[in-house]
């Protein structure tokens, strides 16, 4: 029943496009049908095709990365409380500190290649990733670690199988954060640093008024999205069944 | 810390605090205190409470809230260790563990584990063959009425429900001493009154000494072979009463018996007096009973 209003609110939002397409002009806003040759074409000559694999495998090692480092630091951090008293101050000041800040002097330390781009989107989607899990840890119920204690658990024991469970939920939507913050920052690397993959082309496409290859990228982009937090979603689905009263 | 057979000062620990093998569970003028908040002064929840229950015998503390009857029950667990005093368990300083099972109010269920897998976390510190481990969750999950629900999830149960299961994985390691601190609180009071009957039944047949933590005059009368009663702030004992009606009570109304009600109209002028008396509570200073 759901589907069927997604699928009559995207058949309104092509409405819209094709309007707004016929009074502003091609040359502003390509019709549907221009952006869809394009799509065409673009595909045809293996260009975008080559973008995306760039794109993804930037944004993927970047957020592979930060999830191998955030998910163990949030746990530490959680696990020993001085250790994440000291430390919870300087992860909340560089997760206030727009990320893009950065960027220069990443550019001057790995200059502009991959290894510059992913390290761009590790930082993005590093602080969702570490601050979700470490409040997770937190937020582990101090009632069913009374219980365990009684039951002859020890610190470990606890941790293991009240504490980290506990936190899976707070994991996943750590990382749903994660990947938003870490697909804007993989367009925002290809701008700024060499100009490749899915943002290199929106710069090419953007600056040279190819509005309809333009219109291909983002929404290249959206589905991108799409596919990474629906998948995610997914998962917190599939890990909290327990949750789901029948 | 060690414990000897010696008080913390080297003076022989009196009789009652004894190796008596007999006696299940002993406090020996036991006292607790806690803090609010860090560095307030501390505001003492128990104080030189001394009492004895004996092996396989069921022992309901009734109080008015604020008696300390929660810290009673995580003394005698040795989850938190006593200011002063002592405490035995079959002899020894209690130890939380498999010799010791705790039935909390709040039922505590770990909500992504199944009925089955919650039994069994009452079982980590036993040493068990997997065979035997399933058995003996099978076994308990069956004495509490539940077979159908084993891969069910707790939120998925209704209140006595959860219960039941909270009652399974603590009977699960077959411990000597069962701790229940208002296991029946948070119940439908229809639901509790069933609850009651089934306690008693699986008592009758898994006899282990029991502390029962209650503020319902009738559940400790229904339940119990002797009653402490509790003043609040701090917790004392005031006075213990022996039940004498008969057992099983379950299979007919005690509630009728005259004893019960005698036994019950004198514990609940003995509660509405502690509560009159207790500065704390919001009833302090007032009498409603006509003259």
């Amino acid at each position: 029943m759901i589907l069927v209003f997604r699928l009559g609110f995207l058949a309104f939002l092509l409405l819209l496009w094709a309007l707004a397409a016929q009074q502003m002009g091609g040359n502003v806003v390509p019709s549907p049908k221009a952006t869809y040759l394009a799509a065409g074409r673009m595909l045809g000559e293996g260009r975008l095709i080559r973008a995306l694999g760039d794109s993804l495998t930037v944004f993927l090692s970047g957020y592979a990365l930060a999830i191998a480092v955030g998910v163990p630091m949030g746990i530490l951090m959680g696990g020993f409380r001085v250790l994440g008293k000291t430390l919870e101050v300087y992860v909340y000041a560089l997760a206030a500190t727009p990320r893009v800040a950065f960027i220069p002097l990443i550019i001057v330390m790995l200059g502009l290649g991959v290894e510059a781009k992913m390290f761009i989107v590790f930082l993005g989607a590093l602080m969702p990733v570490l601050i979700n899990t470490y409040a997770g840890v937190l937020a582990a119920d101090d009632e069913l670690i009374e219980m365990a204690q009684s039951v002859g658990a020890g610190r470990m024991r606890v941790f293991r199988r009240i504490v980290l469970p506990g936190a899976v939920p707070f994991v996943i939507v750590g990382m749903r954060l994660g990947a938003t913050i870490g697909l804007i920052n993989t367009v925002v690397a290809e701008l700024y640093t060499s100009v490749k993959g899915l943002g290199g082309l929106l710069a090419i496409y953007g600056n040279t008024f190819r509005m309809a290859e333009y219109f291909v990228v983002v929404l290249m982009l959206s589905l991108i999205g799409v596919v990474v937090t629906e998948s995610l979603r997914y998962l917190e689905q599939r890990a909290s069944r327990w949750r789901i009263v029948k | 810390m060690h414990r000897s057979d010696d008080g913390p000062d080297g003076r022989p620990v009196s009789v009652t605090g004894g190796r008596n093998p007999e006696a299940g569970i002993v406090f020996d003028a036991v006292g607790k205190s806690f803090a609010a908040t860090r560095g307030a002064t501390p505001i003492s929840a128990i104080k030189d409470v001394s009492l004895t229950i004996g092996a396989e015998q069921f022992v309901a503390v009734l109080g008015p809230s604020g008696c300390g009857k929660t810290t009673l029950l995580r003394l005698a667990d040795g989850l938190i260790q006593p200011d002063a005093g002592s405490i035995r368990i079959f002899g020894n300083p209690p130890q939380p563990g498999p010799d010791i099972g705790f039935v909390f109010q709040s039922f505590r269920l770990i909500p992504w584990a199944t009925v089955a897998q919650n039994v069994e976390f009452g079982l980590m510190d036993l040493d068990l063959t997997k065979a035997e481990r399933a058995d003996r969750v099978a076994q308990n999950i069956d004495l509490v009425g539940l077979s159908r629900a084993a891969d069910a999830y707790p939120a998925t149960l209704s209140g006595g429900m959860r219960q039941r299961v909270a009652l399974a994985r603590a009977l699960a390691p077959d411990p000597r001493v069962l701790l229940m601190d208002e296991p029946f609180a948070s119940i439908d009071a229809q639901t509790r009154e069933l609850m009651q009957g089934e306690l008693m039944r699986i008592w009758a047949q898994r006899k282990s000494t029991v502390m029962f933590v209650t503020h319902s005059v009738d559940e400790a009368i229904l339940l119990a072979d002797q009653i402490v009663l509790l003043a609040p702030r701090p917790g004392r004992v005031v006075e213990v009463v022996n039940v004498d009606l008969e057992r099983p009570r379950w299979t007919f109304d005690a509630r009728a018996e005259p004893r019960f009600m005698e036994l019950r109209r004198h514990l609940a002028e003995q509660m509405r007096k502690l509560v009159l008396a207790d500065p704390s509570s919001e009833f302090f200073g007032r009498d409603f009973v006509p003259h």
